[in-house]
């Protein structure tokens, strides 16, 4: 079910992953590996962001991407965003 | 050709397969009969093709990418369903094991298959996943004394020949990962598997398509193919490799249908002039052969790419081929009138043949939406030809005059006249043309980056768009860097020529399209837009 928008950044995160993989948000653990543990492709890693960015209002450029390799570097990416658009 | 005809180690082996092709090949025959006659196979095998790139200490050639090309490429000019059986064993069906295998596997099967007395095959696409292999259902799972495998695949080419298929499955928990994927090897002994009967196929009725059933079957750990759930990667490295040699076929199937036009012009004529002496006709053949050209080239430059770069430009050349040959073949029949939609001059057969590689070894809209993304994600711009400070357009309209001026013979085969050397300001105008495509190109990526931001990664029209404008970019840079290896005044008047029709379409491609809602309004009836993602 998709979490509401007073649900943790982390919550948010792992309804996205399960988007775009057929896995459970309760089966996604911050040590996961996006490529080898979810089947994530380089692309699909930057669709998950650009999904993101629109789930948490964020404004990222392509240029700002550094490539995210787990979950938990997924929502560590989006903390430091979000803490950037509060300024 | 594909490659050049002076290679030195393609060069020789491509003109025995000349030779055997049109003495034992007889195209309608397979296409009648829907099977390449045993007498063929061994034909294949005598001449070491089953090995051709495979190592020669367990009996092949180690010959490269690009000479397999060469020869796929020629074989396609005779029968592409041939072309097809010995390319799929070439690389899908025996690259991942070339690259993967553990010595034990390489003994085990690899002689076999460079003997040609075991043909290989490769199976992926499922009913629920086609050209997305990250939603695999074919899965294996340890059970202790082994890997039970259960599932079916769908368009298994070489399925009913093969003693040997390299599958990809699920492996949920294999190797340590969650949901990783892995390639495992079947043998056709094996209890358990299944080989369905042949399909019915529009083209390609030589070729071998069945589907696999397997059934609880319990294979030992040792068919692993490479590292356990490690599959996706391996996975993208086989594809390229047998994209490329795909691609190559879609090369020989247009100089082939290229060759018969030329035949038929030089002889029919029209209006009480020679067919060949019309202008609408002479502009339409020389786009072709300008097409036929860049396919060559790009598909020849990409084979001898390395392995991190052959995963992308393969889907540049896999895209540009298909739908290039698809057009020369629609073209070439076009060219010959009412006799082209009749079977005898062959045509037909090449263009029911060509269909489907528009849509295996990944949908061609598939790829290109996955190439606009790979080029948004590119830290360092792809290789181009170093380019001319000229820019004279004039020169460039003089090109392809030149070329439009030129005697049909040289349409056909290269004269005296197409083999002169093009002239510095030809060349130089080539090359300015090449720029400013892939200036249009980068002002197009730009665009969407500051349009969407990261968001254009959700922009799948657009992907579509920039994917299909790199490959024109792609197409153009290989042709001029071939046409300015040669020199040759024809090639580089090609380059010219396409360079406009390239530009033309990049140019569309980065205009706004109509509004979704435009075509959401047009289904409205007929298919409703469905709800959810």
């Amino acid at each position: 079910m998709r979490p509401d928008p007073t649900a943790t950044v982390d919550d948010r995160v792992l309804y996205i992953i399960s988007q775009l993989v057929p896995v459970q948000p309760s089966q996604i653990r911050a040590e996961q590996r996006l490529r080898e543990d979810l089947g994530m492709d380089s692309v699909g890693s930057m669709e998950l962001l650009s999904m993101l960015a629109e789930e948490l209002d964020l404004d990222i450029g392509v240029e700002d991407i550094t490539e995210v390799h787990t979950v938990g570097a997924t929502i560590a990416l989006a903390k430091t965003f979000l803490a950037r658009k509060a300024g | 050709m594909l490659p050049r005809a002076d290679d030195e180690v393609s060069g020789p082996i491509i003109s025995q397969v000349r030779r055997f092709a049109a003495r034992a090949i007889d195209a309608r025959a397979i296409d009648r009969d829907a099977a390449i006659p045993r007498e063929v196979l061994s034909g294949l095998a005598e001449l070491g093709l089953f090995g051709l790139t495979l190592p020669e200490a367990f009996g092949g050639s180690g010959c490269s990418l690009a000479t397999a090309c060469g020869v796929i490429a020629e074989l396609a000019r005779f029968d592409r369903s041939v072309a097809v059986t010995l390319g799929l064993h070439l690389g899908l069906g025996t690259r991942g094991l070339t690259a993967f295998g553990t010595r034990a596997q390489h003994e085990r099967y690899l002689p076999g298959l460079a003997s040609g007395a075991c043909l290989a095959a490769f199976a992926a696409t499922e009913s629920g996943a086609g050209s997305d292999l990250s939603t695999l259902q074919t899965n294996a799972s340890d059970v202790g004394a082994g890997l039970r495998v259960n599932g079916e695949k769908i368009y298994v080419t070489n399925g009913g020949l093969a003693g040997l298929y390299t599958i990809a499955v699920a492996t949920p928990g294999l190797g340590g990962s969650a949901r990783g994927q892995s390639l495992l090897l079947i043998e056709r002994g094996d209890p358990g598997l299944q080989v369905a009967p042949e399909e019915h196929k529009l083209g390609l009725r030589g070729s071998s398509t069945t589907g696999l059933v397997f059934d609880s079957m319990l294979l030992p750990h040792e068919r692993v193919l490479g590292e356990a759930s490690g599959g996706a990667r391996e996975l993208g490295i086989i594809l390229s490799w047998g994209r490329t040699l795909m691609s190559a076929g879609c090369c020989g199937a247009a100089r082939a249908a290229l060759e018969k036009v030329a035949s038929h012009l030089s002889t029919r004529r029209q209006f009480g002039r020679p067919l060949a002496a019309l202008e609408v006709v002479r502009e339409q053949v020389a786009l072709l052969t300008a097409r036929v050209f860049a396919m060559e080239a790009l598909v020849d430059e990409v084979s001898r790419e390395s392995e991190k770069a052959l995963l992308v430009r393969s889907l540049a050349a896999k895209v540009f081929s298909s739908e290039g040959a698809w057009a020369i073949v629609d073209g070439a029949i076009q060219l010959h009138g009412g006799l082209g939609f009749i079977e005898d001059t062959g045509l037909a057969l090449l263009l029911r043949d060509v269909r489907v590689t528009r849509i295996f070894e990944g949908a061609n809209d598939v790829l290109l939406a996955h190439l606009g993304a790979s080029e948004l994600l590119q830290t360092s711009p792809p290789p181009r030809a170093a380019l001319s400070e000229a820019t004279a357009s004039a020169a460039l309209a003089s090109a392809a005059a030149a070329l439009a001026s030129a005697s049909p013979e040289a349409l056909a085969s290269p004269s005296a006249a197409a083999l002169a050397s093009a002239s510095p300001e030809a060349l130089a105008s080539a090359a300015a043309g090449a720029e400013a495509l892939a200036q249009q190109v980068d002002a197009l990526q730009k665009s969407l980056q500051a349009r969407f931001r990261i968001g254009v990664f959700r922009q799948p029209r657009w992907l579509h768009r920039l994917g299909a404008a790199c490959v024109w970019r792609e197409a153009i840079d290989a042709a001029l860097r071939r046409a300015r290896a040669s020199g040759r005044a024809d090639e580089v008047a090609q380059v010219s020529l396409l360079t406009q029709a390239a530009r033309a379409a990049v140019s569309t491609l980065s205009a706004e399209p109509p509004p979704r809602e435009l075509y959401d309004l047009c289904l409205r009836e007929s298919l409703p837009r469905p709800e959810g993602r």
